[in-house]
């Protein structure tokens, strides 16, 4: 019984608009959104969209309804998105680089270019973090202990061919160096694992490194630039290595969704992440914006996929 | 602000309203089989957006202790654990309420639920920062260990029937392995379904495993679901209390390991349970009552599980570091209010820390007498509904427990085969126990095991990671005794009686005869373990040797199963396993339940939610009718079904806000 009314609404935001774009964004949306997390929620993707949740509505004009729809570390979702309805009321967020791994790795119901992302909106940097009273001071003084212990530095990570563990396969090949990567079902056990000192250091995601305080010391991060949050830690950039990268959010529509739906979206979100309120929150989170729009987006991806191709050969990774 | 401010502040009416209403619904969604605390939590997350950070954090941790207690409910009166976290109190909760002792049973977990509960907020309020050294303690090696402890209970699970029980868990096992491997990455026994890389969902297995034979034997008699005990004495409160306080020493060990076992991340409420069962039926004095309704076993489990709750929040606030999945949400509802969790928050922010703790404690507080009202409210409701409405209701809640968890229909498939499988094992001595316990513990084991060797192996150090660490030492001693303890028992028993162990068990089980269906059976499971080796082919080693080890586990043990069978004398009837009915069961009624079950399933995502199960309920009510129906109870019924059926469609859809299948109806 919803979905006449729906038509109905949609055909009539899509007449009174017709020509201008800018128009449709201001009809839509005339009722609330659902958000289709493809995780459980507590993780980086809910907290984010947490967030942006709480400033949705200001932008909107209608609120917002976060869902979730978790399994095998997100493909359960996305392998469903394309049969979805595409009239922009449902959305889903989407990450890289599970999406351009996942379907390398095995057959997971859906392939990279099957989804339809609008806006990547953020990223998480990978980081190498070790505990207050660790040995290594400095990521050179780490590099130093690896080269001349071949195999002997243990990094906890958040799971097998996560960003985590690219992010130690192409340092390890910048660094010239051989580490040992162990795989943890989540970031709070693999930081855990860091501050209790099981391994020697930790490859986690920057916002770790703000709820344990000085508990951390984070050596260097995979940002372009400093981060707000953490004016003292030097990027990988600074350091000489050429590593910049992390687990990339973004919001999906499914593939049927029209030109118009998918740009109405994108620019949603995109003005919900130019709000100062929201930005300072996400920042100060350890969060780093991006501003990967619709029209931005095939460049985007192809980009991702093919350093992405690069990393997964180092980490061995062929489907099986 | 000192301690006494903080208090007065938990004390504001909107406070005590908001604790009071989170544990009612926490109970009601905890009762629920699959419907989660993290579910309501995370629905409630908005709404703290715009509240006082305090209040907010009562209200979500008042949610989160009652829907750990509500869990006992289903485990007591349907043997269906309401969620992972009182696998344990079905073991004893369900005889007991067999016997017509639920409502005993309802009040014995109520005290203990409330007593673990306020031991572990006592400690999150007196002891969190030395405590949260702990969580930092508990390596790999640790977590691997104490995986291994938790099997060890299986010896004492199935007594008697040991081999039969060693297979089931290394089936369960087995299961647990299906799907990505978060460690090591492999996919491992997927049978190239896209829908089984997520691996074999624990709650929907357990519904499946506990709850389907319950229904199934439901419909096949007439007899009552529970026994009514003369002269129904309600929830018997004063004899539980007696009870409890003569269990005050199992009471108190159990809430230590809850809270220490809470603080573990990645540990969690089953293994709390779990571990305090084992260490309760160890040093009982009447350890073979345990798993036949002994009340110390409900005491146990559930004084260990609402204790787990204050030790989750330990490393939470204290490390920043959640330690289970609700903790997690509270923690990122946090940040989004702009708290900072972690070292800081007990001194920057203490009034916000304090104040919720102490709402945590009125709010356990307050689940005494919610719990036994509504306790007595569910028992009195399950023992007085008519079995043709109480055996769809049932199936119902199973129905959409398994798919509520991730809106997805393929975990109410893995649901009922698993469910069906465990009927037909259980017909064979095969209990679900084993099986669920080999499906829990089976990724921390492996996972432990693998990180071990990584670290181990780097520091060329493997013997010394697992068995050079203090803790690790400590918990292997205690495994030792465990597994040890039931045959030493039976051998001072017997030197007693001034026979040998032979003897011993002569004397104390009747005469065995040879099971065909069990042989043919471990023939089954022998090719599911060469199976399961062949399939590590393509899998790289340290994905290899967790599956391959524990399948030639099982076929050893179904070798030996076998032997041990051929060994018997034949039977004398045909009957080998005719278990002794009240009266006589209905095959075509269990079959057709298990048809109907199916039919409903396949017709959700067709017809719609709401649609196949109004159909699905009034089917499964004509199979569980024993008796002639009025016209007007006719209608009496198809009533209850559409109102049942559009209350859960609303909770589920309107309040939880689960995905529903949308079908061609609703």
């Amino acid at each position: 019984m919803r979905f006449p009314f729906l038509k109905l609404a949609a055909a009539a935001a899509l007449a009174v608009s017709g020509l201008s774009a800018a128009l449709a964004q201001d009809k839509f949306p005339s009722k609330p959104i659902t958000y289709i997390i493809p995780f459980n929620a507590g993780g980086e993707s809910d907290i984010s969209a947490r967030f942006q949740q709480s400033v949705w509505e200001k932008h909107a004009g209608q609120p917002v309804v976060i869902q979730y729809m978790d399994g095998a570390g997100g493909a359960q979702a996305w392998a469903q998105l394309n049969s979805m309805q595409a009239d922009g009321y449902t959305i889903m967020g989407i990450n890289l680089p599970h999406t351009v791994l996942q379907p390398m790795m095995k057959n997971v119901g859906y392939q990279t270019d099957d989804l339809t992302p609008v806006h990547y909106f953020h990223y998480t940097p990978n980081a190498i973090f070790v505990a207050k009273d660790s040995q290594f001071k400095t990521l050179k003084d780490l590099v130093g202990f690896a080269k001349s212990n071949p195999g002997m530095v243990t990094f906890a990570g958040s799971a097998s061919n996560s960003a985590n563990h690219l992010a130690q396969a192409q340092f390890d090949a910048l660094a010239g160096i051989k580490t040992t990567y162990v795989p943890f079902t989540g970031t709070g056990p693999a930081v855990t694992a860091v501050l209790g000192n099981q391994t020697l250091a930790g490859w986690n995601y920057a916002p770790s490194g703000l709820n344990q305080g000085d508990a951390m010391r984070m050596l260097a991060v995979a940002a372009e630039e400093r981060m707000p949050a953490f004016p003292d830690v030097p990027t990988f950039k600074e350091l000489g290595y050429d590593l910049v990268g992390g687990a990339y959010r973004g919001l999906a529509v499914p593939k049927s969704a029209s030109e118009e739906v998918r740009k109405t979206i994108s620019g949603l979100i995109a003005k919900i992440n130019a709000d100062t309120e929201f930005r300072k929150k996400m920042e100060a989170g350890g969060f780093v914006m991006t501003e990967v729009t619709y029209d931005k987006m095939p460049a985007f991806v192809e980009q991702k996929k093919a350093e992405y191709a690069k990393a997964a050969e180092l980490l061995g990774i062929k489907k099986q | 602000m000192d301690m006494l401010g903080y208090l007065v502040n938990a004390l504001t009416p909107l406070n005590l309203l908001l604790a009071l209403a989170g544990v009612v619904l926490g109970t009601v969604i905890g009762a629920l089989p699959g419907l989660s605390a993290t579910m309501a939590v995370a629905v409630l997350v908005p709404f703290t957006f715009t509240m006082d950070p305090s209040s907010g954090l009562i209200a979500l941790g008042a949610i989160y202790t009652g829907a750990i207690y509500g869990g006992a409910y289903a485990a007591i009166l349907v043997n269906t654990p309401g969620t992972p976290s009182s696998i344990a109190t079905t073991f004893d909760g369900y005889p007991m309420a067999k016997r017509g002792d639920g409502g005993l049973a309802v009040s014995l977990a109520t005290i203990a639920s409330v007593i673990g509960g306020l031991f572990g907020a006592i400690c999150l309020l007196l002891l969190a920062p030395p405590l949260a050294r702990v969580a930092l303690n508990f390596g790999p090696p640790e977590y691997f260990w104490l995986a291994v402890f938790g099997l060890t209970l299986i010896s004492a699970l199935s007594a008697g029937n040991t081999l039969k029980g060693l297979i089931g868990a290394c089936l369960g096992l087995l299961l647990s392995m299906v799907g990505v491997a978060v460690v090591g990455g492999d996919v491992r026994y997927t049978l190239d379904m896209p829908t089984l890389l997520g691996g074999i969902d624990i709650t929907s297995a357990l519904i499946g495993l506990y709850c389907v034979p319950v229904i199934i034997d439901l419909v096949a008699t007439r007899d009552p679901h529970l026994k009514i005990a003369e002269g129904d004495r309600g929830t018997r409160l004063p004899e539980a209390l007696r009870i409890s306080s003569g269990e005050w020493i199992n009471m108190l060990r159990s809430s230590v390991i809850g809270t220490v076992i809470g603080i573990l991340p990645g540990a969690g409420g089953s293994i709390a349970g779990l571990v305090s069962y084992s260490e309760a039926r160890r040093s009982s004095r009447e350890p073979e009552q345990f798993g036949r309704g002994h009340p110390g076993g409900v005491i146990a489990t559930e004084a260990a599980n609402n204790a787990t709750v204050g030790g989750g929040f330990i490393p939470t606030l204290v490390l920043g570091i959640p330690g289970t999945p609700p903790d997690a949400i509270i923690l990122g509802a946090l940040l989004v209010q702009g708290i900072r969790i972690g070292p800081t928050l007990f001194n920057g922010q203490a009034d916000i820390v304090y104040t919720f703790i102490f709402g945590l404690l009125i709010a356990t507080l307050l689940m005494l007498p919610t719990g036994l009202l509504m306790g007595r409210y569910a028992y009195k409701s399950i023992v007085s509904i008519p079995k043709a409405l109480l055996a769809p209701a049932i199936a119902f809640l199973v129905i959409i427990g398994s798919f509520a968890i991730h809106s997805n229909i393929h975990d109410t498939y893995t649901m009922l085969i698993l469910g069906v499988i465990a009927w037909v094992l259980e017909r064979f001595g095969f209990a679900a126990s084993p099986i669920v316990l080999g499906l829990v513990l089976g990724k921390i084991a492996e996972q432990g095991f693998v990180q071990s060797y990584l670290i181990g192996n780097a520091t060329q150090n493997v013997t010394g990671m697992f068995f050079g660490r203090p803790i690790s030492i400590l918990i292997i001693v205690a495994s030792i005794l465990t597994l040890l303890y039931p045959f030493v028992t039976a051998y001072l028993a017997a030197r007693r009686r001034g026979g040998g162990l032979a003897g011993a068990d002569q004397a104390a089980t009747p005469m065995k005869y040879r099971d065909t269906g069990s042989i043919v059976l471990a023939l089954l499971f022998i090719a599911i373990g060469i199976f399961a080796i062949t399939g590590t082919a393509d899998m790289t080693p340290l994905g290899a040797v967790f599956p391959t080890t524990i399948a030639f586990g099982l076929i050893a043990f179904c070798l030996l199963l076998i032997a041990d069978h051929l060994r018997r004398p034949r039977a004398p009837g045909t009957l080998s396993s005719a278990d002794p009915a009240a009266t006589p069961a209905s095959a075509w009624r269990r079959a057709t339940v298990a048809a109907a079950l199916a039919a409903w399933i396949v017709l959700i995502p067709q017809l719609g939610f709401a649609v196949a199960s109004a159909l699905g309920f009034v089917g499964v009510t004509a199979i569980a009718n024993h008796d002639r129906l009025s016209p007007v109870r006719a209608l009496a019924y198809a009533g209850v079904a559409l109102i049942t059926v559009a209350a859960f469609y609303a909770l589920m859809a309107q309040v939880l806000l689960i995905r529903m299948p949308a079908g061609l109806f609703f």
